[in-house]
């Protein structure tokens, strides 16, 4: 019998009943991640992993996650276990701490089994920057399809069927975007909601702790654990937890979702769209208040370049301490100025260096006020125009991707509508701080799509009772990567 | 805005304490004209020039100051351990003054 490819709660009712043992489920995730072709480990936590299950408390048995193997994206400080970002710059790096999602998820019983791979330092969207490579979607078999980043080791093992739940990282899209490509629920939520305290910083005004499960529900029990004040991280909300679980069988009736017109022109994918109707209709059918809203279409095409100005001015100087002096690999120099020029030079690939020169141009003296200053105030723009349909709807929907998992070499036409609007979009829940959720919407040639949904900052409890109800809509839950394509 | 050439993204480069190869700069500057296309996008938004900076979703006020109390690791080696030379629980760089 396996038991990585069920869900949370039905994994603890078999822990509890004494059908399996906290032991057992950990050799089969680790067999699991042995055997994973999609490239999806920095490093599997074998012996760290059986320690730990020797040191679980039984009497903390009813804790939902007790026993429960659990990856980590590689940006997520774990101490003892060696966390690299998937950076050349950090080979070797072992961290004297673990960061509060990490002692959180222990506390409540879960086992690390894995580090994931991820976009280098989680710059990426695509899942192949990673000093490991191209991370596959489980999805198709005949690896040609990403399953998209940073996030992507997470999002790939809980596609695989590996581990039941996976914590990734979302600064633009990087957990909601994969979600759609792997039939996942992704759920980012709001800014502050839970601590960042050991993430590896990326874009701190923009970083989000985000995860992937496969159903809404183990997202709303994710969530009980991880939420919460924490005095280590000065953006952590002082915002009371609530129980997240306790709206999940919350009626739809009379709620008001808003699909952004917009975003809906810019996707060309009939499927797609097909899917989407689809479940709005039956949204609608519940008693749920659907309609269109427009957004200024000018708006909507500056999210992304908005987007790129503030992440990476934001990355560079959250990784000036990339230095080769403290820790990581170190080339050699005649002077600490030196040391840290050619350690960079080596370490950093070109795609880091690339978005790292887009940040500094940005904060160029000359250039300071036309691009980092005046894409904050758009950023502002962005989020006010938000904003105001949250005053009138409850959440926004739409597609979450205007295409399934693209192929590995693929590329887009980077000043098209499709690629600035419908492809990303997501960034502005990172902007607005708002709680968003990925979850499955339907398959095309056997690849998956999701659908998104926002909601107001900290309404977590009212964004995952919507998503339970277009989850039963649409009848996609509990999925796991088999035959594939 | 500074014209994109080669020398400009070098400089930016040499700032942030890194360097590329000459391909790599070449190809970063042709990429450049996709990127001002998308950054211009912004200076097309009605009124953004005279909105309020957004540097955090929102206001965070946070009176708490954790006390400031000097403590003595007691896991210095495992952090030294981190560093690529360590002489004598120092991590060593070239001598500043020769």
């Amino acid at each position: 019998m396996k038991y990585m490819n069920l869900s949370i709660t039905k994994i603890h009712e078999a822990i509890l009943k004494g059908e399996v043992t906290p032991l057992e489920l950990v050799k089969e995730a680790i067999e699991a991640c042995k055997k994973d072709d999609n490239n999806s480990f920095e490093y599997i936590c074998e012996k760290e992993a059986i320690e730990r299950v020797d040191k679980l408390d039984e009497s903390k048995k009813d804790s939902l996650l007790y026993g429960i193997p659990v990856v980590i994206k590689d940006n997520y400080s774990t101490k003892d276990i060696p966390t690299t970002g998937s950076s050349n710059m950090l080979n070797g790096y072992v961290p004297i701490f673990s960061s509060e999602v990490v002692l959180r998820l222990e506390k409540a019983g879960a086992i690390v089994v894995a580090k994931a791979t991820m976009d280098e330092l989680a710059m990426g969207g695509s899942g192949t920057t990673g000093h490991l490579g191209i991370t596959y979607n489980p999805w198709d078999k005949s690896k040609t399809h990403l399953i998209g980043g940073s996030s992507c080791g997470s999002a790939s093992s809980v596609a695989a069927g590996i581990v039941p739940f996976s914590i990734g990282s979302d600064t633009g899209d990087s957990v909601r975007k994969p979600a759609s490509y792997g039939a996942l629920v992704g759920f980012k939520p709001s800014w502050g909601r839970i601590s960042r305290f050991g993430l590896f910083p990326f874009a701190t005004s923009l970083d989000h702790v985000a995860y992937f499960t496969r159903n809404v529900e183990d997202s709303a029990i994710l969530l009980n654990v991880l939420a919460g004040r924490d005095d280590k991280d000065f953006s952590s909300s002082f915002k009371p937890v609530e129980d997240y679980t306790a709206r999940l069988n919350e009626s739809v009736k009379g709620k008001k979702i808003a699909v952004i017109k917009e975003i809906m022109d810019s996707i060309s994918n009939t499927s797609i769209k097909e899917a989407f109707n689809k479940n709005i209709a039956a949204l609608k059918n519940l008693g749920a208040i659907v309609e269109p809203v427009s957004i200024d279409h000018k708006l909507l095409k500056a999210i992304y370049p908005t987007y790129i100005i503030i992440s990476c001015a934001e990355s560079t100087s959250n990784n000036a301490n990339l230095d080769g002096v403290k820790f990581g690999p170190r080339e050699s120099g005649e002077s600490f100025e030196e040391i840290m020029t050619n350690t960079r030079s080596k370490g950093f690939s070109r795609l880091i260096k690339r978005r790292f020169v887009i940040g500094g141009y940005s904060l160029l003296k000359e250039n300071q006020d036309e691009l980092f200053v005046r894409a904050q105030k758009c950023r502002r723009l962005i989020v006010d125009a938000f904003n105001k349909v949250f005053e009138k709807y409850d959440a926004i929907y739409c597609p979450a991707s205007p295409k399934v998992a693209p192929l590995v070499s693929s590329d887009s036409d980077a000043l098209s509508d499709e690629y600035l609007i419908a492809d990303n979009y997501m960034a502005f829940a990172n902007m607005g701080g708002f709680p968003s959720i990925t979850l499955p919407l339907g398959f095309e040639d056997n690849l998956p799509f999701g659908g998104n949904l926002t909601g107001k900052p900290f309404d977590e409890s009212g964004v995952l009772s919507i998503a339970k109800v277009i989850e039963n809509c649409t009848g996609l839950k509990d999925l796991v990567a088999k035959e594939g394509k | 805005m500074k014209t994109v050439t080669k020398e400009v993204l070098k400089t930016t480069a040499n700032k942030l304490m890194f360097d590329m190869s000459d391909e790599q700069y070449d190809h970063l500057v042709s990429e450049f004209d996709i990127l001002i296309k998308q950054m211009n996008l912004i200076g097309e938004i009605e009124g953004v020039d005279t909105a309020e900076p957004m540097t955090f979703p929102f206001d965070v006020t946070n009176d708490y100051l954790r006390e400031d109390v000097a403590t003595a690791p007691e896991n210095k080696e495992e952090i030294l351990k981190n560093s690529a030379d360590v002489v004598d629980g120092q991590i060593r760089l070239p001598k500043v003054v020769k």
